[in-house]
């Protein structure tokens, strides 16, 4: 029997095809908005005809009119570095809190508009993260404070920075108890001005902690190692991977170095399977990176500590080490950890464990772990240890007690905000009252800043200088692209100006980058002996953007007691429901709530937009077929219900998701939504699940709570945005007992003689196991084959001759690599100027995303596995949508590139109808305010004007492409405009292009490398070599549609012998 | 027969009409030897235009000029001074009227090359126009050499009278027409009067027809050009002369639009580029201080001290102290006064004036700061096109599309910049095919060259006439 390659499903409805969802399916464009929608003027005949007339008349005057003056406005000194029309690319640091990113920021005339990955750090080499690509929108957040001041309610009365420092000056008393709370601290220049702070105010102390916090994680290697410090992980030295509900690949620490360390091993290379590393994820809900595992094991939250024991006495058993006593865990989970410890015994020191777990005990017992499998100085080391998460939570509780009691004179808030993303945070807020002296510099009104006397708001990262250590001997330089845009003062020299300190030249024109200087002068500097000066040493760094010092290596010994940690690892709930709570790659802890960019990027796993959802186990009922959610809450297509969840004494209604891979009795929820105050678009969005969250005996946070209630239906969601079901291809279903495509149904209905048997079991994923990977490559080579055969009776004509020469653009993407963390869904909002939409938009279906991931289920439904798809348009060399436009706006180039005409469009959207990977999006409404009619304006979330309306906002824009009007269509162009960049680079210099000429921004974004952009016609290019491994097809190739995106086929090392 | 009358007399009338009678000209290279005596000798001084004065006044119609004592022409040329002390009254009038500014002696120079740089004169005045004499009311006289005759008028008179030759030949065939009737049936046929014609149903048929077409075109000829700006020729905050910059200092276009080469943009150039050589030169040929003081104000720089000051430390007085203190004694260094006049200080004022309204608007009241430059080349946002393309790559001559800027003294824009005028220049202009390494990978078209069955590899044939090349 032909082995179905249709063995993928996206969620519920499609798995079961019930009759609901095929006919919902089948529908091409939903809810297409009337005029009454858009304007709210009901239009008629006559209406209709006045306006005509109002048109041709208006037409005759306006050509009658002069042309409007244009002025071009020259520099008056031109800069030496700026040719208007080129971009320049400065090294840049991105760091919020402990999350770091080696960046070059692309600028054009001096304002920055897009990050790109710095392919020069050994740390993040080259990859980012979403939350990086869309920090470019931040920096022109025109709800950023904009000026020094005093605090009233949510706004500011602007002061002079003099008069500010001279109020706060006045306030502030020699022997003052001082407390200053921020975030992880990368930058060793702001740890030596609060050092310089300190000494000038002895009692001031330094709170740090990370709102998803690794404390325990530190103070568990202090105990085991004597080292505070997070190691460095090796994933690419790892053959076995276990994660313990770390999201490695999509906010643990440093999830972009993670991520590309892991997917070395992801990749298939020739026949050889057994490279591939083998990955286990013991979670209860779906995480990113527990969807790219290849075995999950379901453990509920509560159970963590006592599965990290299980498998640590079924290792200790083996090897000889003492056990430590603990109870239980689930019988499933039991087993398949004893099968794991198998295969990390034969995988000593080339495995990792790693645990998110908040609790000491737990962290020591991996660690045990981690040192019986010799992994330390082979997988882990602390040679070049992670700053990346400093954070003690215990400081932050004594904090709030100290607060509360009264006995803190000034509390300083430098880049965090305690008040919303700590779980005791009313404590905090309440502790905020007792405190004199408050101030905030941070940059954005939220909810700590609106409860201080004064702010004192930070510049944004692209408008400061700065560094960062995120690893030891691994820097990195921050530098300003643009101009401060606000009347702000960057806080470690607002610190420094208020110590009085002797090393800030505050007569300087910019004080703080003279002081970075001297710090680099004074400690970098010496590390080095490649450079005799500092000039020519500090113009590397700057060029560079990352500079390495070579460490002394440190070897660690474990030395701990294990049996007292296996006594503080928590205790698993004996019933009753649990919620996990998870930091996603899009929100983080809730900075990016104010970003329309990430609120409108997909979660991976729901691929919801616009809020966070909780997560329901499905349970199938044989009986009825049908799969139910917890508590029959149900979410069929664009409607979802609404439940309310109830922990300790908080209670919230929140939208539900029923999720494939949650565990029964558990569900979950991201954190950073539901913030109270926040700029235009954050406010209210989501639920607030942080006071959710408990504290542990140590008082270390845990992200989770026990004995949760959700209660029945409570309400329904009606303008649910999520993407999952929206451009969908080629969904089976059944006719007569026979297997049809969804969308042909009608035209099968109407012709009624039969269809093209080719249009069945489309081939839209390709997988397999990697012990079978020789049956994969047999089955993808016949199906190909099969369809090479079909489509050879074509009518279209030979294009050999014409795609033969010149170039011949082409994508590879293997889905092995790609982790769906999606970094590049928002890197080509940002290059191609891809409109917002906002939720009730997306809920129609009239997301703008030229790139979207889809996500596929396979395998077992109760806990399946996981394949992500970048689709973005296909560029088919036997294009349908070409066929079909009226007015030749779409059409073909030479160079095999789909084209489209923006203004020759005239909106009938045959093309997106036609268009087999529904890739094609439609501009019902004017998104980018680029008409002159106000009625077509979208207003994507509640503001005075449309997002990209305010001319601050639309600096970010790329004016090298297009901005679009209402009425045409958009698609990926393949990122044309950097083809073009790339020919004429290589036209000027008079030789054949190379392939890092042209690079397109998903590819450019990608940490993990799984997109490659090229010309299919250069045979030496790396283009060329990956689309002949045996693995890779093409999607859909059964149409003949002839496409240029070339995948490669999805192995995974599921290990059998596992069940769980 | 009597048809053919009408064209016969058209004929005859077309060729008894004068034909232009040609100048005597001096042989083509007699001209070239004198442009290049010219631009040796004479062009530091006098303007290359011919029309437009300079240093010294400007050349055309110099011939007509001396046109009563020529032998004294070459003796001005030779040793002008000598010629003033003799006494000539036509040449004292001269010397006086350009402020005794004396001219260089060329003794060297012989009479038939000084023959030959009158004829190169006369040939490049020819080309460039009449002269506009700085002072009409001053001595010099007036005498321009004879346009080249219009003859547009000649025509319509031509066609006016066949016309009216016409309609009384028809005239006359129709009473003829009307007496042989008359004499052969004996009966005179009711006359169709001239309004009966004109209302019948073929008239007007036709005349809508032929109103529907017209207009039809102009319509859709009118609607294709909208927004275009062919010729479009705004005035500009200040009155840069390309004639005088590109044209007689032989500047190249590149110098200040540097970014032609490697950028999208040409680039308008920053003030402190003019200020790379006006920082030297600060008084203009044609607008004396009133222009370049513009840049010193723009750029924030003091001509008086030689030196840039900073705009921020002084107030608006200051600033307007130290220009109008350059203009008054560049004014009275001019005019050869001990102080200003009253004539004077109106001049001032009015420059003054100028200089506040070319640099200042609504949003921008301060002297100091960019030039508010009028963009002549407007290209629609959703074309893109890339400088660096045509003019690195491509090699394209700057005047292919902006026309001879070199001889605007105002800049307009020369093409139509319509998508057909690009399209037309895709099919038509050949790539460096062999010369240039990156077309190799277009290796079916070098066979077809090797092979002889290919002459040339077009822009359209790698893809130029493509949406996606310019649209994006």
């Amino acid at each position: 029997m032909k082995k179905k390659n249709q063995e993928i499903w996206a969620g519920t409805e499609d798995k079961l095809n019930s009759s609901e969802w095929k006919e919902v399916a089948g529908k091409e464009f939903r809810d297409s908005p009337t005029a009454d929608d858009l304007s709210g003027v009901t239009a008629n005949r006559r209406d209709f005809l006045k306006l005509m007339g109002f048109g041709l008349g208006a037409a005759t005057i306006a050509a009658g009119c002069d042309t409007p003056v244009r002025k071009a406005i020259p520099y008056v000194v031109k800069p030496d570095e700026i040719v208007p029309g080129v971009a320049s690319y400065y090294a840049s640091t991105y760091a919020n809190g402990g999350d770091y990113c080696a960046v070059l920021v692309k600028t054009r005339e001096g304002r920055p508009i897009k990050i790109e990955g710095n392919s020069l750090s050994p740390v993040t080499k080259g990859g980012t993260h979403a939350r990086v690509q869309a920090s470019v929108l931040d920096l022109y957040n025109t709800n950023r404070i904009k000026d020094c001041g005093s605090v009233n309610g949510n706004e500011v009365v602007p002061m002079s920075w003099a008069d500010l420092d001279k109020v706060v000056g006045a306030d502030l008393q020699k022997e003052a108890q001082i407390r200053i709370v921020s975030k992880t601290i990368l930058s060793p220049s702001a740890k030596k001005a609060l050092a310089e702070f300190q000494a000038s105010y002895p009692n001031t102390k330094v709170v740090t902690y990370d709102p998803v916090s690794s404390s325990a994680m530190l103070l568990a290697n202090e105990q085991s190692f004597g080292q505070r410090a997070i190691p460095a992980y090796h994933f690419d030295k790892a053959q076995v991977i276990v994660s313990f509900g770390a999201d490695f690949l999509g906010t643990w620490i440093s999830p972009v170095e993670y991520a590309s360390q892991y997917a070395t091993n992801r990749k298939v290379k020739g026949s050889d399977t057994n490279s591939l590393s083998w990955h286990v994820q013991v979670e209860s809900a779906m995480t990113l990176t527990g969807s790219n595992a290849d075995n999950r094991i379901l453990v509920k939250p509560s159970e963590q500590g006592v599965a990290i024991a299980a498998l640590y006495n079924e290792l200790a058993s083996k090897s000889g080490a003492p056990t430590v006593s603990a109870p239980a865990v689930n019988e499933k989970a039991k087993a398949a950890l004893k099968r794991v410890a198998e295969r990390l015994m034969a995988n000593k020191g080339k495995s990792l464990v790693v645990s998110a777990s908040n609790n000491t005990g737990e962290q020591i017992l991996v660690n045990a772990v981690n040192d019986l499998l010799g992994n330390y100085g082979q997988t882990i080391d602390f040679t070049e240890a992670s700053h990346q998460r400093q954070g003690i939570d215990p400081d932050v509780r004594a904090l709030v007690r100290e607060m509360n009691g009264g006995s803190v004179d000034a509390l300083f808030v430098m880049g965090a905000n305690p008040a919303f993303d700590l779980p005791d945070a009313s404590a905090f807020i309440e502790g905020m009252k007792k405190v004199p002296l408050r101030v905030s510099f941070n940059t954005m009104m939220d909810e700590t800043t609106s409860r201080c006397n004064y702010v004192a708001p930070d510049h944004h990262y692209l408008e400061s200088w700065g560094d960062a250590e995120p690893r030891r001997g691994h820097f990195s330089l921050m530098q300003p692209t643009i101009a401060p845009l606000y009347r702000t003062r960057q806080a470690p020299e607002t610190l420094l100006r208020w110590a009085g300190s002797a090393n800030l030249n505050t007569s300087a024109d910019q004080a703080y980058y003279e002081y970075v200087k001297w710090v680099w002068q004074t400690d970098m500097f010496p590390t080095q002996s490649a450079f005799a000066t500092f000039r020519g040493f500090w113009e590397q760094v700057l060029h560079d953007g990352v500079y390495h010092a070579d460490q002394t290596p440190v070897t660690v010994a474990f030395n701990a007691n294990i049996s007292q940690a296996a006594s503080k690892i928590s205790k698993p709930n004996a019933g009753g429901l649990e919620v996990s709570l998870h930091e996603c790659v899009n929100m983080g802890s809730g900075e990016g709530a104010d970003n329309p960019w990430l609120m409108e990027m997909p979660d991976p796993i729901t691929r919801t937009v616009w809020g966070n959802y909780l997560m329901l186990p499905l349970s199938y009922d044989a009986d009825k077929n049908e799969f139910i959610a917890l508590n029959g809450l149900k979410n069929f297509m664009d409607k979802a219900d609404k439940a309310d969840l109830q922990v300790g004494g908080n209670s919230a209604q929140c939208t539900v998701v029923p999720q494939f891979g949650q565990m029964a009795e558990t569900v979950s929820i991201n954190l950073g939504y539901g913030r109270e105050v926040s700029g235009r678009c954050g406010a209210g969005v989501g639920v607030n699940a942080w006071p959710w969250l408990s504290v542990d005996g140590d008082g270390h946070t845990q992200y989770y709570a026990t004995g949760a209630n959700l209660s029945e239906r409570t309400g329904q969601d009606d303008e649910f945005a999520c993407v999952q079901y929206h451009h969908t291809m080629g969904v089976t279903g059944e006719v007569d007992g026979e297997e049809i495509n969804v969308d042909e149904r009608a035209a099968i209905n109407f012709i009624s003689t039969g269809y093209q048997g080719s249009l069945t079991n489309r081939s839209i994923i390709f997988q397999g196991s990697a012990d079978e990977l020789d049956e994969l490559t047999a089955h993808i080579h016949e199906k190909r084959s099969e369809y090479q055969k079909l489509n050879d009776n074509t009518l279209y004509p030979d294009y050999s001759g014409i795609y033969g020469q010149g170039h011949h653009w082409g994508m590879y993407v293997d889905l092995n690599a790609c982790t769906g963390c999606g970094a590049c869904t928002v890197a080509c909002m940002a290059e191609n100027n891809v409109p917002v939409v906002g939720k009730r938009e997306v809920h129609r279906h009239h997301e703008m995303t030229w790139l979207r991931i889809d996500r596929y289920f396979y395998g077992d439904a109760e806990n399946p596995n996981t394949v992500y798809q970048p689709l973005m348009c296909q560029h088919c060399d036997n294009a349908p949508c070409e066929n079909v436009c009226p007015v030749n706006a779409t059409n073909h180039s030479s160079e095999g590139l789909n084209q489209m005409a923006y203004n020759r469009c005239i909106g009938t959207r045959y093309c997106a109808n036609n268009c087999p990977y529904k890739v094609r999006r439609f501009n019902w409404l004017d998104f980018n305010t680029a008409d002159v009619f106000p009625a077509n304006e979208n207003y994507p979330f509640e503001s005075d004007e449309p997002f990209y309306a305010d001319n601050i906002v639309r600096m970010v824009l790329n004016p090298d492409v297009t901005v679009r009007s209402r009425g045409v269509i958009e698609k990926c162009s393949f990122c044309v405009q950097r083809i073009q960049e790339g020919k004429l680079t290589a036209k000027r210099d008079e030789r054949r292009l190379r392939d890092n000429d042209v690079k397109t921004a998903c590819q450019t974004s990608c940490p993990t490398g799984a997109i490659v952009f090229g010309d299919r016609n250069d045979k030496e290019g790396l283009l060329s070599k990956r689309i002949e491994s045996p693995l890779v097809y093409r999607v859909l190739e059964e149409v003949n549609t002839q496409s240029s995106v070339f995948y490669a086929a999805r192995v995974n090392n599921k290990d059998q012998k596992l069940e769980a | 027969m009597r048809i053919f009358l009408p064209f016969i007399l058209l004929l005859l009338l077309l060729l008894s009409a004068p034909l232009h009678a040609q100048d005597m000209l001096m042989p083509e290279a007699d001209v070239k030897e004198g442009e290049k005596i010219f631009l040796n000798n004479c062009a530091s001084c006098h303007n290359k235009n011919m029309k437009d004065d300079m240093t010294g006044p400007a050349l055309g119609g110099v011939q007509e000029r001396w046109a009563e004592q020529p032998e004294v022409l070459y003796s001005w040329i030779k040793n002008s001074q000598a010629v003033v002390q003799s006494g000539n009254e036509y040449a004292v009038n001269l010397y006086n009227q350009w402020n005794q500014a004396v001219m260089q002696a060329f003794p060297t120079l012989t009479n038939e090359q000084i023959d030959k740089v009158l004829a190169y004169v006369d040939a490049r005045y020819r080309t460039v126009g009449p002269y506009a004499p700085k002072d009409e009311a001053g001595a010099v006289a007036v005498g321009g050499p004879v346009e080249p005759e219009d003859n547009t008028l000649l025509y319509v008179g031509l066609l006016v009278v066949l016309g009216i030759l016409s309609l009384i030949l028809a005239r006359i065939i129709s009473n003829l027409n009307q007496i042989a009737t008359v004499q052969e049936t004996g009966e005179a046929p009711e006359r169709k009067t001239l309004a009966d014609i004109l209302t019948s149903r073929g008239v007007v048929s036709f005349v809508i027809f032929a109103l529907v077409v017209l207009g039809g075109y102009t319509t859709v000829n009118n609607a294709i050009a909208l927004n275009r700006q062919q010729s479009y020729q705004p005035e500009q905050p200040i009155q840069f002369s390309h004639a005088t910059h590109a044209g007689i200092q032989q500047i190249d276009c590149q110098y200040c639009h540097d970014g032609a080469r490697r950028s999208k943009h040409s680039v308008i150039p920053a003030s402190n580029t003019c200020m790379n050589c006006h920082s030297a030169v600060k008084v203009g040929s044609q607008y004396g201080t009133q222009e370049i003081t513009k840049i010193y104000a723009s750029a924030g720089w003091d001509p008086n001290q030689n030196a840039y000051y900073d705009p921020e430390m002084l107030t608006d007085e200051e600033i307007e102290a130290i220009y109008k203190k350059w203009i008054v004694d560049n004014y009275i260094k001019d005019n050869d006064l001990s102080s200003l006049d009253s004539e004077g200080e109106m001049e001032v004022n009015a420059q003054w004036e100028n200089i506040v309204n070319s640099l200042t608007s609504e949003v921008k009241d301060d002297l100091y700061g960019p030039i508010p430059w009028i963009r002549v080349h407007n290209l629609p946002d959703h074309a893109y096109f890339n400088h660096a393309q045509h003019v690195s790559v491509g090699q394209v001559e700057c005047q292919t599309c902006h026309g001879p800027v070199e001889e605007m003294e105002v800049v307009q824009q020369y093409s139509p910049l319509s998508m057909g005028w690009c399209i037309n220049c895709h099919r038509q202009t050949e790539v460096n095919f062999s010369g240039n390494s990156y077309y190799e990978s277009y290796h079916g078209y070098k066979e077809e060259i090797e092979n002889g069955s290919r002459k040339k590899v077009t822009v359209e044939d790698i893809g130029g006439l493509e949406c996606q090349k310019c649209h994006y």
